[in-house]
């Protein structure tokens, strides 16, 4: 059933970027592209699913099977699971900027509207 | 010095500079100077390094080591491969010197600032140059969008580096929505790209991808193109630039346009190079539309602004286009032209942002309808604008002719005339931006004196020599740095295989081009002499006409609003995919 989660991350992806198209309140658009990144770590994790394969860790394997089995046989796959923490890491902190940046906003103009946060254009 | 030492010092360069950021908001505590101080070194040490493997990199080989020594076993790599090429070595030692100047340069202009801002803009300003480095050193994918993300996570805290002023916060904003966007783009990528092949270093993603190419494959090839082309500046990824550049420090807006588009340029060159078979997907096409409308709008743009550091990062997306048009000619006088103009670019922006912070930090005026006759009060300032003015315009023998002419002479040898004429259009209307905004600020007469605030200090003035002095020695010497700069890195990136069998095996040896620059080509001579009277009579013309049409439609496509900024980004990127994937 690893289709569910791929159209679950499509589905995520396609509500994030509607609040970052549409949405002009800025926190709405900070929600949005954070959507979006949590739709990118489910894209990757079931990326990594492999069926009927065990977690990749060889310390203590499950009953019935050795660490060697772990090594040749069927565990998901540990490199999109990294990818997956080194993005949250850097996500938690584009996130704290992000919020940082728009509370600064809102203190100087009075406003979160990006349609009215906009002196430079053309 | 052995090769072995060698590939073992290559990842002092980053690390040196990291761990100058790590401890400038401390070393700050004790002198608010010190952290800066601390940088200049810590930039010239990591330059000395990378000094140390520059012969043997420019004579030709590719040198590589891993990190924490893991080495492939039987052509499987399971660790982070650090290899020296000599494209991403140039950009890596242009970063490196460049930063010294930049850093020397801020010591002297914003020393007058508290501990606390200087600390944090010395460690942001060092992170920035690792993040720049690292990514010019790294062979390896994962660890190419990781340095990406240091670099967008350092520029977002130098746009807004000025936190009282509310247009900087409004640029950071922008900044953040659209590289925020570009990461995803490129985490996806790799993300895809590892999944179909089980690759990540580039040496092995090379041998995988020249057997055979799915469709997965070229998605990411569209998504990672389209994620470093923010990073670049590329229209239509491009709605950050200006606005950030508007209201940044002059030393910002210098290392943003050269490194940090330079980091982005860089990444397309190895993606579409030496990760993928070029010859087999529209790639090269596609960045040439890119590159040429990029070249076209930003001039077009620079020569309808009024505020004179907007007008130099309109005309930044039109180099960079004109640099990426040179690598999508894909033979080895585009290519070479290519990274000859990302260098020349560096360091004639760098000088014209110095001068334009300059105006603004004496006089305290931004916009160029209330400058004027400027000349008279500050003649250096005033040189080193008309210097970098000239470089750009390509006028013999300044460094930006020597490029220009590389690039055209690639464009003719693919008989591509319309990207020719095109090129040369924006470089037209490039002069003409450029003249426009040297006459309204420096020898126009003005009524009334300026509010005077500070004086040129001397490592201002240092700055803007050894920049200037950069700028004509790259355009002098410019058949001597073809030969040992230019002509290795174009056959680095034109010699894929050669480059992965180096990060494989440790040590490879790439064939030399012999490209051949004909310093008084009557041609050239005579385009660039016709380029510039056209130039001054379009700038003549533009000053006295009411405004176009046309300018006025694309000014208000650039509507300053994040949401529109967003949707010009992503449907740039599902055109990449598109173009990429289904054609």
């Amino acid at each position: 059933m690893i289709l569910v989660n791929y159209l679950a991350a499509v589905a995520l992806l396609c509500i994030g970027l509607y609040a970052v198209l549409t949405k002009r309140n800025m926190i709405k658009m900070v929600m949005g592209l954070s959507l979006m990144e949590a739709a990118t770590y489910l894209f990757m994790i079931s990326l990594a699913y492999r069926a009927g394969s065990t977690a990749p860790v060889l310390l203590s394997p499950p009953p019935g099977k050795s660490a060697g089995d772990l090594v040749h046989g069927n565990v998901a796959d540990p490199v999109l699971q990294n990818f997956c923490l080194t993005a949250v890491v850097i996500g938690v902190a584009v996130t704290a900027v992000f919020l940082s940046v728009v509370v600064r906003i809102a203190q100087h103009y009075r406003t979160l509207d990006s349609d009215k946060v906009r002196k430079m254009r053309g | 010095m052995t090769e072995a030492a060698l590939t073992s010092l290559l990842p002092l360069p980053v690390a040196i500079p990291l761990a100058g950021a790590v401890t400038a908001p401390l070393l700050a505590r004790l002198s608010a100077r010190l952290p800066v101080i601390v940088s200049v070194a810590a930039l010239t040490a990591s330059a000395a390094v990378l000094l140390l493997a520059a012969p043997w990199v420019f004579g030709g080989r590719v040198i590589a080591g891993y990190l924490g020594h893991w080495t492939p076993v039987s052509g499987h790599v399971l660790g982070i491969a650090f290899a020296a090429d000599p494209f991403g070595l140039l950009l890596a030692l242009a970063t490196a010197i460049i930063g010294v100047v930049l850093l020397l340069y801020s010591l002297s202009e914003l020393g007058g600032l508290g501990p606390r801002e200087l600390g944090g803009y010395a460690c942001l300003f060092q992170l920035l140059l690792a993040a720049v480095i690292g990514a010019a050193l790294t062979a390896d994918l994962f660890n190419l969008f990781v340095w990406f993300e240091v670099a967008a996570l350092s520029s977002y805290g130098l746009a807004g580096f000025f936190l009282e002023r509310p247009m900087a916060l409004e640029a950071a904003f922008k900044i953040l929505v659209l590289t925020t966007l570009a990461s995803f783009a490129v985490f996806i990528g790799a993300g895809l790209l590892y999944a179909e092949t089980g690759a990540l270093n580039f040496a092995q993603l090379h041998d995988s991808l020249a057997r055979h190419l799915t469709t997965p494959d070229t998605v990411a090839l569209g998504l990672l193109v389209a994620g470093f082309a923010t990073k670049a500046g590329l229209v239509p990824f491009h709605g950050w630039l200006p606005d950030v550049h508007t209201t940044a420090p002059g030393p910002v807006n210098a290392l943003f346009a050269g490194p940090m588009d330079g980091l982005g340029i860089l990444a397309i060159g190895r993606i579409v190079f030496q990760v993928y078979p070029a010859g087999s997907t529209p790639v090269l096409g596609l960045l040439m539309t890119f590159g040429l409308v990029s070249a076209l709008l930003g001039a077009i743009m620079a020569l309808a602004q009024d505020d004179l550091k907007r007008l130099l990062a309109y005309d930044t997306i039109s180099q960079v286009g004109i640099i990426v048009v040179g690598l999508s000619a894909s033979n080895p006088a585009g290519v070479a032209g290519a990274t000859y103009h990302l260098v020349n670019h560096a360091l004639f922006k760098a000088l014209l942002f110095l001068a334009a912070g300059a105006i603004v930090h004496r006089t305290g005026v931004t916009k160029l309808s209330e400058m004027g006759g400027l000349a008279r009060h500050m003649p250096v300032i005033t040189a080193a604008f008309l210097l970098g003015a000239v470089s750009i315009a390509g006028l013999p023998p300044f460094n930006g002719y020597v490029s220009l002419s590389l690039i055209h002479q690639g464009l003719e040898q693919n008989h591509d005339a319309a990207a020719y004429w095109l090129t040369l259009a924006a470089q037209v209307i490039t002069i003409a931006a450029l003249g426009r905004a040297a006459w309204l600020a420096f020898f126009r007469r003005r009524a009334g004196d300026y509010e005077w605030r500070e004086q040129l200090r001397p490592g201002m003035l240092a700055g803007l020599g050894s920049l200037g002095a950069c700028c004509i020695a790259f355009g002098v010497a410019g058949p001597a740095l073809l030969r040992t700069l230019m002509a290795p890195a174009a056959a680095g990136l034109l010699q894929p295989g050669r480059y992965a069998a180096g990060v494989l095996s440790g040590s490879a040896r790439l064939v030399t081009l012999h490209i051949t620059f004909d310093y008084f080509s009557p041609a050239e001579l005579v385009s660039v002499a016709a380029s510039i009277v056209i130039a001054a009579v379009l700038g003549w013309r533009y000053l006295r006409i009411r405004e176009p049409r046309v300018i006025g439609a694309l000014r208000a496509l650039h509507t300053g609003s994040a949401n529109d900024y967003a949707a010009y980004a992503i449907a740039g990127t599902l055109v990449a995919i598109a173009v990429v994937s289904l054609a």
